[in-house]
């Protein structure tokens, strides 16, 4: 009899959860539905908080990447995806990229995301990035720590004093909120999420570590 | 493997096992990230994560194969619904490890729930191998306690 009960306890503890997460979902995809009319329009997208213009401000299409530098799927596409992209479209000219934060995964992630700001001031933005994704571990296990994301910078050769400065002084607090609510008005429920931008202002969104194959089909069309 | 046969020489034992099998494997493969739906269907397993993709098709398929014979235990036998129990859980386990955390599922969690959703997701994430491993386990115990029960009852009756 008391087996029954916990196991009806759980079962609805259970149900609950899923109509709680449900629910949640469910008013993410209203929420991105009625941005989805709203991002229907030419540069739609405040870009101005991310990171800096990867390729050339001239190329034709641009890739907004929403990320946590917690974020293993972020990581996985870093290091499956990234760099053919790199390679066929922001090389050739054909794309620029940038880089928006959506930290959600841990207490780590926001301070990862301001401590790119801060190698940003020392013109170093793209190279704490690519460190950050390189040296990614469990989500707040400390490997992104403040004592680790000076160390990065150091080995970067940053100035660690100025380095601290921008960090304690907490200066990029509110670029990184900025960000990610410019996320979250745009819809992005997920990391990694990309907004492909053509000439025309239209916008494709794939969300998730998917394939190069994917970026291609849905580029391709655009140029 | 006689007990396998005896339990699958039912149709209603291997639709149910079908079921089980396509009701686990797709939306697992869709939570972790191997499959995806927009913007085309695509299907994608990068190398390092084959191993975790083996798992999940294990994981599948011995639900598929005790789950049924637990039920078939049940209502043919008559027996007490104990082991189903630990069918059931080696595959909830096997069902909530490694749920990509950074996904919409992960995101909607930890946006109700907040700092607890994400500590229980970073945990199913970080040890998404350990405990596919330990489900598998599971499951190979109860296949194995499923069996032997079911060789013996069988021969008594």
């Amino acid at each position: 009899m008391e087996k029954r009960i916990i196991l009806l306890a759980v079962f609805a503890a259970m149900v609950g959860v899923i109509i709680l997460v449900g629910s949640s979902y469910y008013s993410t995809l209203m929420v991105m539905q009625e941005n989805r009319v709203n991002v229907s329009g030419p540069a739609p997208i405040n870009l101005t908080n991310g990171s800096p213009l990867l390729g050339s401000p001239s190329a034709p299409i641009t890739i907004v990447e929403f990320g946590d530098y917690q974020c293993e799927a972020c990581y996985h596409w870093y290091h499956n995806t990234r760099a053919d992209i790199i390679d066929n479209y922001v090389e050739t000219g054909k794309a620029n990229l940038v880089f928006l934060d959506l930290p959600f995964l841990g207490r780590d992630s926001i301070t990862a995301a301001q401590a790119t700001y801060c190698a940003d001031d020392q013109g170093k933005y793209w190279e704490y990035h690519e460190t950050l994704y390189n040296f990614q571990e469990a989500i707040d296990n400390g490997w992104a720590s403040k004592d680790r994301l000076v160390a990065f910078a150091s080995n970067l050769d940053m100035n660690v004093d100025e380095f601290n400065d921008c960090m304690d002084g907490k200066k990029y607090v509110k670029r990184v909120k900025a960000n990610y609510d410019e996320s979250q008005r745009l819809g992005a429920d997920a990391t990694p999420t990309f907004l492909i931008i053509s000439p025309d202002g239209k916008i494709k969104k794939i969300t998730s570590a998917q394939p190069y194959s994917v970026f291609s089909q849905v580029i391709e069309p655009m140029l | 493997m006689k007990n396998i046969k005896l339990v699958f020489s039912n149709i209603a034992y291997i639709i149910l096992a079908g079921m089980i099998f396509f009701g686990m494997l797709i939306p697992l493969l869709m939570l972790s990230e191997f499959i995806f739906v927009e913007p085309f269907f695509t299907f994608h397993i990068p190398s390092e994560q084959v191993f975790g993709f083996v798992l999940i098709l294990a994981v599948s398929v011995m639900s598929a194969i005790v789950i049924p014979m637990n039920v078939y235990r049940i209502r043919i036998l008559q027996k007490s619904t104990s082991k189903i129990g630990g069918g059931i859980l080696g595959s909830i386990i096997g069902a909530s490890a490694g749920i990509c955390s950074c996904g919409p599922f992960g995101f909607a969690l930890i946006s109700t729930f907040g700092a607890a959703a994400g500590t229980a997701t970073a945990f199913l994430s970080n040890y998404e191998i350990l405990l596919r491993l330990g489900s598998a386990g599971i499951l190979c115990l109860v296949y194995y306690t499923t069996t032997k029960s079911i060789s013996s009852e069988c021969k008594i009756n």
